[in-house]
């Protein structure tokens, strides 16, 4: 196999390019890893970009908070202008894995391994982030729903293109993030459900919500329903219990032997989406 | 391909064969056996080191990633003559120790954690050593040596 330690975008792009379709970008590296040595994934030419100076910024631009695609998730939860502009998130990329995992591990690759109830990924969802994928041909934005393709299947091909970075709308006044996860134990362990939103909140009445949830389906799925239903109304006790009914309409969990059974999990997830917007209520100071 | 690389204080090229992992590389090629393999996918931490300051899984790393690196591995811990790391003598003092089996990996995540922050609460030291699992001690003792250590170094030991 050959290695390429890439130092900046462009020669990582020509490495994937000459490796003409049998490379692969490594990130950090945690799912790569594991799935060569099982064979699931074939790579040649290994790319590696977590030296690029370029991909390992998180920096502010305007309104929009950018965090490089080679970022740790440990840097990412610890940097201050994440926990400033978009503090839900860092509760996500904060309970990944381990803290040795996080301290390789990207948001980037949180989203491309796909798995519907990556942490990292699900409190990103509702903050409507796009992704800048490049290749030698140039760039392209993808919004969240645009990088899935099935489940834990990616659309980006990384012996392709690669993702460069993620750009999220921060919070602004009015506005609100939360995160919450239903766990059997903190560490080394997907959740058995997770839930995220973030909603703003006008004169006490809702001007929209953005509520993402799994596993219930291919990557984080939005609580359509809910986001439609909560629209102009107070968040109230009842209409959070409420919008917590609806978001089942858009769920469908399965059972795992390991984390829940498919009743278990919609008997609980109306409630994950309540304490979601509690959440954003205590943090807004709305009384309910 | 050839690796430049710092492993506890000692720089090093070598040639590797490029699919290893960090891991392998420590054990079979360098002899560092205290570097333990229980999984092989980051799910129970026995093969953690420090690299570039940070506790990483070893079995997740690509050995060329360690290129301008500076790793340090269990090995690396014990002073001049001979004398062990506080760390290491608090786990055998306090009974932190059964099996043995995950101790050089609850070792290097308890030094990564302490390196940073000498003064760690209970809670910083559940969510440092989070990612390395015992079959054997029930943790509060590992819990207890890492507490143990600190004041020991925090008092210049
Ligand atoms: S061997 Fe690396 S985490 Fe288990
Ligand atoms: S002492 Fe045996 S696994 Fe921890």
């Amino acid at each position: 196999m050959k290695y390429i330690l890439a130092k900046s975008v462009e020669e990582a792009l020509i490495g994937l390019y000459q490796a003409g379709g049998t490379g692969a970008i490594m990130g950090g590296g945690t799912d790569l890893t594991i799935d060569l040595e099982s064979g699931k994934h074939k790579a040649d030419t290994l790319v590696d970009v977590t030296g690029v100076p370029e991909l390992k910024e998180i920096r502010l631009e305007g309104d929009t908070l950018v965090i490089g695609a080679a970022a740790t998730l440990t840097e990412i939860t610890h940097n201050p202008l994440v926990k400033k502009h978009c503090p839900s998130l860092t509760l996500g990329t904060g309970c990944v894995g381990s803290l040795q995992i996080r301290n390789s591990a990207t948001l980037a690759g949180n989203v491309m391994s796909a798995q519907p109830a990556a942490d990292g990924a699900m409190a990103l969802a509702p903050y409507d982030p796009e992704f800048v994928i490049c290749s030698l041909g140039g760039e392209r934005r993808c919004k969240m729903g645009e990088m899935y393709a099935g489940f834990a299947r990616s659309a980006i091909d990384p012996s392709k293109e690669m993702v460069k970075e993620i750009r999220i709308p921060i919070l602004k006044e009015n506005e609100a993030g939360s995160y919450i996860r239903l766990e059997l134990r903190k560490s080394l362990s997907l959740p058995m459900l997770n839930v995220a939103a973030v909603a703003r909140v006008v004169d006490g009445k809702v001007e929209w919500a953005r509520i993402t949830m799994g596993p219930v389906g291919v990557g984080p799925v939005h609580a359509v329903d809910a986001e439609a239903y909560l629209v102009g109304k107070e968040l109230t006790a009842e209409v959070m219990t409420e919008a917590g009914k609806l978001a089942m309409n858009n769920a469908k969990p399965r059972s795992n032997p390991l984390r829940g059974s498919k009743e278990y999990r919609e008997a609980t997830l109306p409630i994950l989406v309540r304490r979601a917007l509690e959440s954003i209520a205590d943090q807004l100071g709305i009384k309910y | 391909m050839l690796l430049c690389t710092t492993i506890n204080g000692e720089y090093m090229e070598v040639e590797v064969n490029p699919d290893l992992r960090l891991v392998d590389f420590l054990r079979d090629q360098l002899g560092l056996t205290g570097t333990k393999i229980g999984c092989r996918r980051g799910e129970c931490g026995a093969c953690t080191v420090i690299f570039n300051g940070k506790a990483v899984t070893s079995c997740l790393i690509p050995v060329m990633r360690a290129h301008g690196a500076v790793i340090e591995t269990i090995e690396g811990l014990m002073g001049e003559n001979e004398k062990l790391h506080p760390l290491q003598e608090e786990f055998i003092n306090r009974g932190a120790i059964q099996c043995g089996f995950c101790t050089p990996g609850m070792i290097m995540s308890a030094k990564a954690l302490l390196d940073e922050n000498p003064d760690p609460s209970v809670d910083e030291v559940r969510e440092a050593l989070g990612g390395n699992i015992c079959r054997c001690t029930g943790y509060k003792k590992i819990q207890e040596a890492v507490l143990g250590a600190a004041e020991r170094i925090r008092k210049g030991e």
